[in-house]
């Protein structure tokens, strides 16, 4: 049983109903976080490193067919597969119920990515390169990850991390909508929400209860921190 | 310890309120800047379109910024045309010799010879640029855009008796039927309409609002509709009058609607006789039941929305259809009211035959008139070859370009007089559309110049006073900044009261002007002399014999008409709907594929009269047998490093019919022959998704 040692259970809820699978967030969270830019014959060797990927499933054939899409993220599970496995604990679950990666402890055995289920963890397998002056758009908040890295979607902790060091020099706690991921602030069709799933008047917390919840491979017991809520479809007219 | 620049707070980020360019949409953004730098781009929560908001491409303008392959100073041509070869020179140098060139215009008395080509301008820039023009003499100036809803205005005008674009009330409706209108990937507005949309789905507590997609290819949009009708492509107006019809003949019409619209519904039934469920059916190849069920469920939810765009528009009937669609909101009591369609107040007036007067300009390029021809923008990429503008440029002896990477265009041209990028420019964006009210979205600067460029408008007022005379005393403003200014002023209506200065930054800060003094639009009406909308049947380029493949191109979600490709973000960005990154494709449906012996990747040739590109395929279940669709975007000789050699541009394929002033680029048939099994296709993830769907239950 996990022990809550902090207020905040960070989770988010990705409302399929909404999403129109526009990249929007896929964009939002290279800009954010520093995440290289890949040529064609490194994503040709299934070598991507986008921390955020939507899938895209058909389903029938034409001219009954329908696309459906699915944005991955690191679920944040509360019973990580990629944590016990890691030999120098790199990949460790932080307080917050945050499944956080420490990139100067990483030396690249990759087994927390062999061991992920949702193959949301992308290993550097080349340096990269920003070239002048690209190099300039590097946020200053993140570390630029070298070769034989493992890394992965943070929720975006530094904002976290920024919005806690607020509230506390104002001596309360972090409010409802507060922080935002870059994926969730930039959403146009506000698909995806992230707020703290210990608050049950969270919003976060108030959509995870629709009937339409689900959670990605629940069957794996991972306990992920990402609740979907299932797309429509005309059954739901 | 070496102490920081004034201003500058190591660690701390500034954010900057700024307007987005990188579509006609108009958003408004925040740019974090931290050490002087931009880091990242955010939408304006206070901006009225879109609300915080942002797609993938304005998240890329920071690379418009920082792109390593940015003139970084104005260039003479030293080779020959097109070799890429040139030697910086000064500014001094560079605005010298285009003015020598139209002081030689002035003393030859042929101020006609100087054309400009530009994007469709709005606000400050378009009334210089107007002013420009007409001082110097000249009438040849052209605003051309490869996805302009110029059809769309012609629509409303023949059909309301004014051209304003409609604004969409998606968030309220609760019917949804969309005729080609891809509005959350590049239809006039998609951020905006984009959040309506998910507003409309799951911003109701009782209500899910339902959308049906009319269109032959599934568009990204067309991916979150609940329904899709496959229609033939160039049928969905008639589609549209078939709808009217049931709904007329069943009496499901809004009678007070029809009234008040100065309509009949008998008269308009014995002229819609013709489009009959039967004949409906056989010419858009779809059951009938299925259009009946559509019409039913279209009249009798209320509010229900028809929405036309530009798969619909860019057909050889496109206008006439367009107004078809919009019969329906009429007939269903949708005009003006909440869920329905409103005349739009972002820019309720524009350019509606921009087409004709491209191909007018090209006639003067080809006859030797035009001497100096100022480009900003493309438009070597975005004009189809088709209608000979790029050997009609060719016989113009002086080029100048003012692209900030080296294009298509400035590549080709004799001086280049680079642009600031956006984020170093002042400048007032106006949304085209997506707005009740009108506003000014403002854009400044957020870091200072990286290299020797100059803003467009800025090397317009150097020239201007160069030239001296007339022209200096036209545009005698010290800045452009000064002109935005005065214009903007103007716009707010502040009384003699008001400290400009202070307001000034007041209105920075938030972004614009979201208020203005400017009258909103009336109402749509139909108008009294308008007869029923009544599209002719659809026409093609090439024998269907030969060419038995109807072409689409669209706007790729990524890089809309192009615009995005320099962009590496957008390159590796996997187009939603393929998951291909950096490349073109060729989507085709599974059936026709295996009746051609073409594999997932493998290479094929693509033929139009006009002419052949080879590119990989893709075999894409949305998509009907008879249609072939190749995104638009890629395929640029220049643009940077990210840009260059990327897949192939679809324009090359798209040819004109007949002698029509009208930009049908949806119009054209197309042959398809496998070549090899090697395309060099690359996809971001297994071509059906990497996780099984019916372990993920979606």
């Amino acid at each position: 049983m996990e022990t809550m040692t902090s207020q905040y259970r960070w989770g988010m809820v990705v409302d399929l109903d909404r999403c129109t699978g526009c990249g929007a967030c896929v964009v939002a969270c290279q800009a954010e976080n520093n995440v290289a830019i890949c040529g064609k014959k490194e994503i040709s060797e299934g070598r991507n490193m986008h921390w955020l990927r939507i899938e895209r499933f058909w389903v029938g054939q034409y001219p009954d067919v329908r696309a459906r899409f699915l944005p991955v993220l690191c679920q944040h599970c509360h019973d990580a597969p990629c944590e016990p496995v890691c030999p120098v604990y790199a990949s460790y679950h932080n307080p917050d119920g945050l499944n956080g990666q420490v990139y100067n402890r990483c030396v690249g055995t990759r087994y927390c990515g062999n061991n992920c289920p949702y193959a949301v963890r992308v290993f550097n397998f080349y340096n990269h390169e920003w070239p002048n002056p690209l190099d300039n758009q590097l946020s200053p908040d993140m570390t630029v990850r070298t070769r034989g890295v493992m890394e992965k979607c943070t929720f975006c902790i530094q904002r976290i991390r920024r919005a806690k060091e607020d509230a506390k020099s104002e001596n309360r706690t972090i409010r409802d909508g507060e922080i935002q991921p870059a994926c969730a602030q930039t959403c146009p069709t506000d698909a995806l929400v992230f707020g703290n799933m210990a608050d049950p008047r969270s919003r976060v917390a108030i959509l995870s209860r629709s009937p339409r919840r689900f959670r990605l491979l629940e069957h794996l017991g991972t306990h992920p921190s990402i609740c979907y809520l299932k797309g429509g479809g005309r059954e739901h007219v | 310890l070496i102490p920081p620049d004034e201003g500058i707070t190591p660690g701390k980020g500034t954010y900057y309120a700024s307007s987005c360019n990188a579509c006609p949409a108009g958003c408004g953004i925040l740019v974090r800047v931290s050490e002087g730098r931009a880091k990242k781009i955010e939408g304006n929560p206070e901006h009225p379109i879109n609300r915080g908001k942002l797609c993938a491409r304005g998240q890329a303008v920071v690379q418009e910024l920082y792109h390593p392959d940015r003139v970084p100073h104005p260039l003479k041509r030293n080779g020959p045309r097109g070799s890429g070869a040139f030697t910086r020179i000064s500014w001094q140098e560079g605005i010298g010799l285009l003015t020598d060139r139209l002081k030689a215009l002035q003393r030859e008395q042929s101020t006609n010879g100087l054309a400009l080509l530009t994007p469709h301008l709005r606000g400050t820039l378009a009334e210089l640029t107007g002013r420009f023009m007409r001082t110097f003499g000249s009438t040849n100036h052209v605003s051309y855009e490869l996805l302009t809803p110029d059809l769309l205005r012609i629509a409303a005008r023949r059909s309301f008796g004014q051209p304003t674009l409609p604004y969409y009330d998606i968030a309220e409706t609760r019917y949804l039927l969309s005729f080609g209108a891809d509005f959350v990937d590049s239809h006039l507005s998609p951020v905006k309409y984009g959040s309506a949309f998910g507003e409309m789905r799951q911003g109701r507590d009782t209500v899910r609002g339902h959308f049906t997609y009319v269109g032959g290819r599934m568009s990204l949009t067309a991916a979150s509709a609940d329904r899709w009708m496959p229609a033939k492509p160039g049928s969905e107006g008639t589609l549209a009058l078939g709808i009217a019809r049931l709904i007329l003949a069943e009496s499901l019409y809004d009678s007070g609607a029809l009234a008040m619209n100065g309509l009949e519904a008998k008269k308009l039934l014995a002229a819609l006789d013709r489009y009959d469920l039967p004949r409906v059916a056989q010419l858009s190849g779809l059951p009938q039941g299925a259009i009946a069920e559509v019409a039913r469920e279209f009249a009798s939810t209320r509010p229900a929305l028809a929405l036309a765009g530009e798969m619909v528009a860019f057909q050889s009937n496109g206008p006439e259809s367009v107004r078809a669609v919009h019969l329906l909101n009429l007939l269903v009591g949708s005009l003006n009211r909440p869920g329905g369609i409103y005349p739009d107040a972002g820019s309720p007036s524009g350019p509606e035959n921009s087409f004709a007067e491209l191909i007018a300009l090209i006639e003067t390029m080809r006859g030797g008139h035009v001497k100096v021809a100022m480009i900003h923008g493309d438009p070597l990429y975005s004009v189809p070859p088709a209608t000979g503008f790029h050997d009609a440029l060719a016989k113009v002896p002086f080029i100048v370009s003012f692209s900030s990477l080296l294009d298509d265009t400035a590549l080709h041209a004799d001086l280049v007089l680079p642009d600031h990028a956006a984020l170093e420019s002042w400048g007032d964006v106006i949304p085209v559309a997506g707005t009740r009210e009108p506003l000014v979205g403002l854009m400044q600067p957020v870091v200072e110049p990286l290299f020797d460029t100059r803003q467009f408008p800025e090397v317009l007022l150097a020239t201007a006073h160069e030239l001296g005379g007339r022209m200096a005393a036209a545009l005698p403003d010290e800045s452009y900044l000064e002109l935005l200014k005065g214009a903007v002023r103007k716009q707010a209506g502040f009384g003699a009261g008001v400290d400009f200065e202070a307001a000034w930054v007041d209105l920075l800060q938030h972004g614009g002007l979201f208020k203005t003094k400017s009258v909103q639009p009336t109402g749509y009406r139909w108008s009294s002399d308008a007869p029923p909308p009544l599209p002719e049947d659809p026409d093609f380029a090439g024998d269907q014999k030969t060419y038995p493949f109807h072409l689409i191109a669209y706007p790729a979600t990524a890089f809309y008409d192009g615009r995005g490709a320099p962009y590496p973000w957008l390159q590796q960005l996997p187009d939603p709907m393929t998951t291909v990154v950096w490349g073109s494709w060729v989507e085709i449906n599974p059936e026709t594929a295996a009746e051609h012996g073409i594999g997932f990747g493998d290479l094929v040739e693509v033929s139009s009269p006009q002419g052949t590109l080879r590119l990989p395929a893709v075999v894409y279940p949305g998509i009907r047998p008879d249609m072939v669709a190749i995104p638009l975007g890629q395929g640029h000789r220049g643009m940077g490093r990210y840009a260059q050699g990327q897949g192939v541009n679809p324009l090359a394929l798209v040819a004109r019919q007949g002698t029509k002033q009208q930009p049908a680029w949806n119009a054209t048939r197309v042959r398809i022959t496998r070549i090899s099994g090697n395309g060099e296709l690359v996809t971001a993830g297994h071509p059906q998704g990497s996780l099984r769907s019916e372990l993920v239950e979606i």
